[in-house]
């Protein structure tokens, strides 16, 4: 074990030795020495989930898929996604943005004298246990995540950027990171203040990100496997979430407002929201204006969607709910 | 979390009468190594973001500034053990007492202020918004002033400890860092971890008198405890620098990679400790050959170091100028 973190930490200080050091440092940029040094680790954390994607579960997709029939050129852009996020270029963007709002907030309330209260405290027990430790703020990370995800479907304005997630009619394992980039600057913000308001540690937050959403990658795949009648109550897996991605029809208009959970399903069952009738459904958005998203590039998807936003929160700016001039749809 | 897990956080972590403490800045917690073993005997939570640590001026206890919690975690400098916790001390990232232990002064790094405390009660004297990232702090040896880094601006500013006015605040140069006050008590050392070099300020009007260029990313002092030379740790260069402050020139260097940052000597002056920030390591070095002998385990990004001086003496050792010096303006 200790060689295995002395190897990934040897390539890691390489890595920002010979690479971002010179660039922080010839920029005068030195308070950023340290988080430089950790985004290291998310690009070679990324570089391990996008290994686990194409040699482990794209597999799984190829040989047991749940909707064998589907338009595989309607997921080009959804690697793209997945590229961009897993490699940590969109987190950049987000980190840039939602770094100085975070620390305001959190700078504020110590400045009022607030301490954010860590679990340790009220449940000593935890000092010495690291795995229960973390697997504590796991669940409490994933609750929030998902009062956050029930959010973005109870809004209109945040729906209007959420609904990009949903609009994919071939749903893989390259869908989860299918997302517009202010959806995940929101995102990001709500869960950081939340993080730093339970204590989770820098370390373990990047442990429950990585962990996270590599489980959620797997939820979004086209593959026909079940964790059993019991594991699937434990751990969200790609059937429980597909109902999510559910395309509404006559008789289940909000389907897709059940199975919110990101990993433990227990939140769904607790409030209510959690559906296993093991129905196999077509996926996507049945509005043409989302369903519109299909086809499109990543450029175009954000613009558009973009457009989508502003009209959900002014809704004087609507038009004609496709855009003129964009790229039709691929169907 | 996985390094908790491999080191066993629950092992039994007795103090030793050898023991080094190391603090893991963004493990929330603090190592005990033992320094005749070379090796980590176990690893205690403290706080979130502990950065520095400081010895009180009476030598019984060591403060542990836990950044992000605002407190201070006292341990028996003897033991290691922890004793209690000083609570409302805010963003505590560096600490420093004046030489006379009548004044203990806090850096607040994120949340741009300075704070002048009563030594012997940690009452608040004063809080001084500084923009830029105060960083780290010498003092003068009458317990006058303390010089304050200024990380982000590029400056330093002096601070009247009675009246917690500033006396002047000079522009250096880029990322100022260590700083350490000469036993002449004239020459104010900094380093600049922005550049390959420190500077040699007046202390009495913040001029630079001096320049010496050493390596990249030029960060932090501990002396050598002769008197004369200084140690100072080469951030983006991965050296430690060895600099005859006589002769302002460097006599010696170690490669040290993994980013190294905070040092201490062992009693018999024979070892340099140095914190490698990247690697999860600490380094030792054979002082008289200036080479790496050993290194140690410990937790993510270790940051301050402290030898811990058995059932002797205790600390600090008898004061002196230049023990005054290193206790005031090195312990970061």
């Amino acid at each position: 074990m200790r060689d295995l973190i002395d190897l990934w930490i040897g390539i890691q200080t390489w890595l920002f030795e010979t690479f971002v050091s010179p660039v922080l440092f010839h920029f005068n940029l030195m308070e950023w020495f340290e988080p430089g040094f950790n985004a290291v680790e998310i690009f070679m954390l990324g570089v391990v989930q996008i290994t686990i994607i194409v040699l482990g579960m794209r597999m799984l997709e190829r040989r047991w898929p749940l909707e064998a029939d589907g338009d595989e050129r309607l997921v080009g852009v959804d690697r793209v996604y997945t590229i961009l996020s897993k490699l940590g270029i969109v987190p950049l963007i987000v980190f840039i943005v939602a770094y100085p709002i975070t620390t305001q907030v959190e700078l504020l309330v110590r400045t009022w004298g607030f301490v954010p209260p860590r679990l340790e405290r009220l449940v000593p027990w935890l000092y010495d246990n690291a795995l229960a430790s973390f697997l504590v703020y796991f669940a409490l990370y994933d609750f929030a995540a998902y009062w956050v995800h029930r959010a973005q479907h109870r809004f209109s304005w945040w729906w209007a950027l959420h609904s990009l997630h949903h609009s994919q009619r071939r749903m893989t394992v390259w869908s989860d990171d299918r997302n517009h980039i202010l959806d995940d600057l929101l995102v990001t913000i709500v869960l950081v203040v939340f993080a730093q308001f339970v204590g989770v540690q820098p370390d373990d937050y990047i442990l429950i990100l990585v962990i996270g959403r590599l489980i959620e990658s797997w939820s979004h795949a086209n593959v026909d496997m079940s964790f059993g009648r019991i594991g699937q109550k434990l751990i969200v897996g790609p059937r429980f979430h597909r109902l999510h991605h559910a395309l509404a029809g006559p008789d289940e208009t909000h389907i897709h407002d059940h199975n919110f959970a990101p990993v433990l399903p227990i939140w769904d069952i607790l409030f209510g929201t959690a559906i296993y009738d093991g129905k196999h459904r077509p996926t996507g958005v049945s509005d043409p204006a989302i369903d519109a998203d299909n086809g499109r590039s990543w450029p175009a998807q954000q613009v558009t969607v973009f457009g989508r936003f502003v009209r959900a929160l002014a809704p004087r700016f609507s038009r004609s709910s496709v855009q003129p001039g964009l790229r039709p749809p691929a169907e | 979390m996985i390094a908790a897990l491999a080191v066993g956080m629950g092992a039994a972590t007795a103090a030793q009468a050898d023991g080094v403490i190391i603090l893991n800045s963004e493990e929330a917690s603090y190592s005990i190594v033992s320094r005749t073993a070379r090796t980590e005997l176990g690893r205690q939570p403290l706080g979130r973001e502990p950065h520095h640590m400081i010895v009180t001026p009476d030598g019984k206890e060591i403060l542990i500034a836990s950044t992000v919690t605002n407190e201070l975690v006292a341990l028996d400098a003897k033991t290691g053990e922890k004793k209690r916790v000083v609570r409302d001390i805010i963003d505590p990232y560096q600490l420093g007492y004046s030489p006379n232990g009548a004044w203990f002064v806090t850096a607040a790094y994120r949340l741009d202020h300075i704070d002048v405390y009563h030594g012997d009660s940690f009452k608040l004297a004063s809080r001084i918004f500084m923009d830029g990232m105060p960083s780290h702090m010498a003092f003068d040896a009458e317990s006058k002033t303390v010089f304050v880094t200024l990380q982000q601006s590029g400056r330093v500013t002096a601070i009247d400890l009675g009246t917690q006015l500033i006396k002047w605040n000079a522009e250096i140069g880029k990322a100022p860092a260590g700083a350490v006050m000469l036993p002449d008590n004239k020459r104010l050392l900094v380093a600049l971890t922005g550049e390959d070099a420190i500077v040699t300020m007046d202390a009495s009007n913040g001029a630079v008198i001096g320049r010496l260029q050493t390596g990249r990313g030029a960060h932090n002092f501990w002396p050598k405890g002769d008197g004369r030379h200084w140690f100072l740790s080469n951030r983006v260069e991965g050296t430690v620098s060895l600099i005859d402050t006589a002769e302002m020139k460097v006599v010696g260097s170690v490669r040290i990679p993994g980013g190294p940052d905070c040092m201490d000597i062992t009693p018999d002056g024979k070892e340099l400790w140095v914190t490698q920030r990247f690697l999860r390591r600490v380094a030792i070095v054979d002082i008289a050959q200036m080479k790496v002998i050993g290194s140690v385990h410990v937790g993510k990004s270790p940051h301050g170091v402290f030898i811990l001086r058995g059932t002797g003496s205790g600390l600090p050792p008898p004061p002196s100028p230049l023990r005054a010096a290193s206790i005031e303006g090195d312990r970061k």
